[in-house]
């Protein structure tokens, strides 16, 4: 990433936030944002609305495996375990949500009981065969990637994000960019 | 009931052409009505999700699944709904209509000040002599009452406010305009550019043309290149009725607008054969009241404008006003789109983009364009492509194999570049596509159901095969791997660009409106929504729209000052 681009970046982001502030405390947006305030909470006092704690915490585990901490912080600490506990207590259907529990509970068999070589092996496998023989494996990993690349971390830290760019221009240097935009 | 003093003129709706009815009435000095059947949206105060982030999404984009089956079951099919827009669509469950169970009709609304234009894709086309002329030479339809002359300063006129940024190819059938400076192509679009055009000689492929802002004009823009138009821009960067229009006719002291106001009927007084004004039910209290004007301008959308003559029955006419053709809710027409190829531009690794474009590509019609030594196609009219390429993002990991630190290396650089084609194609007008009203079901405001009856026909079918056909051989012409043709095969109503309901016609036996989108019945009575279409193009409809307003209203207000009306 050039200096130049830096700059174009803090400075959208700031006029962003600027007028972010003042449309944030129209009521209008009360209703938006309110599911996300519910998960602002600070950690200890997040509860699980569609999964158990036990639940929820195995899904922080393998979305975790499936997107670590390396320089930048992993799927764990963006808590994408919250956003797949909100989108199933909030937007699936009673029988969507059954089916990702089963799939979870059946994974959770296997993978509690195995050591640590075991599981990475496990999930690997899973990884490689073809998504209908493992149709459960394979919602986590893309809603893993949801959660995270769509994190304020995983949008503005681990990838590339301009919310107000100014202008298009239809052919760069990557080297220029840096990384994937986030959007 | 209460009534006001009369009004100069009353316009139904405020979307596309309801702005432009009333910037171009106020202007002229008259006293106009706007009448809007949903809330009331400010500009930029209202574009409640404009700023939020990825990450200030409930539900990062991904919606409400359930809730969207509930309500919005035909809606949430439309490409801009979603969790940022939803609020600038319909209910289904609120506005429903009816369909015959074996063929569906996908109809988009959002019921609003700006209607749809808050939500539009913002192609903006001048249509030609082949399409004004189509109907005449292949029989299919009535002939168009207007030629591209008659047009064509409308178009300068509408595009010179509008603000429509396009490139010049100086092709007969697709006019060139009033352009601001066009958006670049991006560097696999340029590569697809050369092979499509060194292998099939008199195809071009170029950016679109479209109403958003290169350039500042007007006070609006310039857009900020950040593609989330469909939430609202208070930049102004993209040409609607809350950005351009409405503020127009506001500044000339002449503009009411009134809000949640449904359009139960328009009044006929026989006596004078006059529209005499409109009945209007209270979106809220459910209250009737009537307003008075000289001049009524429908803009209520092609099925709403239907809906709303065909539920004002007098005497003289028992079905529906100014139906002596009996016209009117027939000849009804969408584009077919969802059909066409994609692939894989190879290289250009160590290329990528900066910022968000608003818009396309465009591949112009190249079909039965009437030259000497043309195949012989198994269709009439034609279809022009749109498209876009783009570098795959982090989305791509959940197709592709692995895990941990090396999947997250792997996202963090973009992925190949892709191209996509999706053809747009015209649609016959045809006497048995028509709606008519249900005699007993009624929604909330006691207004009798729309029932739309709707089917391609074969020509429509042989474009979408030649659709697929010809993107995935030009694909494979400019160099792209794994070319793979597609087909969504969805019902009418997909492309959001009903027309055809009231359409215009040389003739008052085969036809509702004249040259100038007065009803052939009723002097005072103007449509210049999609309804008065007479055949479908295969280009994006809404400047045509525009550019017919603009001029039957000054036609109107000649006529009203001629004391003709």
């Amino acid at each position: 990433m050039t200096s130049s681009s830096d700059i174009d970046r803090r400075e959208a982001l700031r006029r962003a936030a600027l007028v972010l502030g003042g449309v944030l405390s129209a009521p209008l947006a009360a209703g938006v944002l309110a599911g996300c305030e519910a998960r602002g909470a600070p950690d200890g006092t997040w509860r699980p609305r569609a999964l158990t704690p036990d639940q929820a915490e195995l899904v922080a585990t393998i979305a975790e495996q499936i997107l670590p901490a390396t320089d930048t912080p992993g799927a764990r600490a963006v808590g994408v375990h919250r956003f797949i506990d909100a989108l199933l207590a909030e937007s699936y259907s009673a029988e969507q949500r059954e089916r990702f529990v089963a799939g979870l509970s059946d994974l959770g068999r296997t993978y509690q009981t195995s050591t640590p070589d075991q599981q990475r092996a496990l999930l690997e496998r899973l990884d490689r065969v073809d998504g209908e023989a493992a149709p459960f494996f394979r919602t986590l990993k893309e809603l893993t990637l949801v959660g995270y690349y769509t994190s304020e971390i995983g949008a503005t830290r681990e990838l590339h994000h301009v919310p107000v760019p100014g202008r298009f221009d239809g052919c760069v240097p990557l080297a220029q960019i840096g990384r994937t935009w986030a959007v | 009931m209460t009534r006001d003093d009369p009004y100069d003129a009353i316009v139904v709706g405020s979307g596309i052409t309801g702005g432009w009815a009333a910037k171009e009435l106020c202007e002229k000095g008259l006293k106009t009505l706007v009448l809007e059947r949903g809330r009331h949206v400010e500009h930029a105060k209202d574009y409640v999700t404009e700023w939020l982030q990825p990450w200030q999404l409930p539900h990062r984009g991904r919606g409400e699944q359930e809730l969207y089956e509930r309500d919005y079951p035909i809606q949430s099919k439309n490409y801009a709904f979603g969790e940022t827009t939803r609020h600038f669509f319909v209910s289904d469950r609120e506005h429903p209509y009816l369909t015959p169970d074996d063929q569906p009709f996908r109809w988009i609304r959002g019921y609003q000040l700006g209607g749809r234009s808050l939500i539009w894709g913002r192609l903006c086309w001048r249509w030609s002599d082949l399409d004004f002329e189509a109907n005449l030479k292949d029989g299919h339809g009535v002939d168009w009452p207007i030629r591209y002359k008659d047009l064509a300063p409308w178009y300068a006129h509408v595009e010179r406010f509008v603000g429509v940024s396009g490139e010049r190819l100086g092709l007969a059938h697709l006019p060139d305009g009033e352009f601001l400076p066009p958006w670049q192509l991006n560097c696999a679009e340029q590569v697809v550019k050369r092979g499509i055009e060194r292998a099939f000689p008199g195809r071009h492929m170029t950016i679109t043309r479209v109403a958003n802002l290169t350039q500042a004009l007007e006070g609006r823009g310039p857009c900020r290149a950040r593609n989330q138009c469909a939430r609202g821009c208070s930049y102004g960067g993209y040409f609607s009725s809350l950005s351009a229009t409405l503020p127009a006719a506001q500044r000339t002291g002449k503009l009411t607008i009134v809000t949640d106001a449904i359009v139960h009927s328009v009044m006929y007084d026989e006596r004078h054969d006059r529209a005499s004004g409109v009945r209007v039910i209270d979106r809220n209290t459910k209250a009737t009241r009537e307003y008075a004007g000289r001049l009524i301008f429908l803009c209520a959308s092609t099925l709403g404008t239907a809906q709303v003559l065909l539920n004002s029955k007098t005497p003289r006419f028992p079905t529906g006003l100014a139906n002596s053709s009996g016209e009117l809710g027939h000849n009804l027409m969408d584009h077919i789109s969802k059909a066409g190829a994609g692939g894989t531009v190879p290289a250009l690794e160590d290329k990528y983009v900066y910022g968000r474009r608003p818009t396309g590509t465009y591949i112009p019609r190249f079909r039965n364009l009437g030259r000497s030594r043309e195949a012989k196609l198994g269709f009439v009219r034609g279809y022009g492509i749109q498209g876009g390429a783009g570098r795959d993002g982090w989305s791509r990991g959940a197709e592709m194999p692995g895990l941990g630190a090396d999947l997250k290396r792997q996202l963090r650089e973009p992925g190949p570049w892709r191209i996509s084609l999706q053809g747009y194609g015209e649609c016959l007008p045809r006497h048995e596509n028509y709606v008519d009203l249900d005699q007993e079901q009624m929604d909330q405001w006691g207004i009798p159901l729309l029932r739309v009856h709707c089917a391609w026909s074969e020509n429509e079918r042989a474009i979408r095969e030649d659709v697929k056909t010809q993107s995935a051989e030009m694909l494979e012409a400019a160099g792209c791997k794994d070319v793979e043709t597609y087909d969504h095969d969805g019902p009418p109503g997909f492309s959001v660009h009903e027309m055809g309901t009231a359409r215009m016609g040389r003739d008052p036996k085969t036809s509702v409106l004249n040259a100038y989108n007065q009803t052939h019945d009723v002097p005072n009575l103007f449509v210049t929504d999609g309804a008065c279409m007479v055949s479908s193009s295969c280009v994006n409809p809404s400047l045509t729209y525009m550019a017919l307003t603009a001029r039957a209203v000054d036609y109107a207000v000649g006529e009203l000052k001629r004391r003709n009306l």
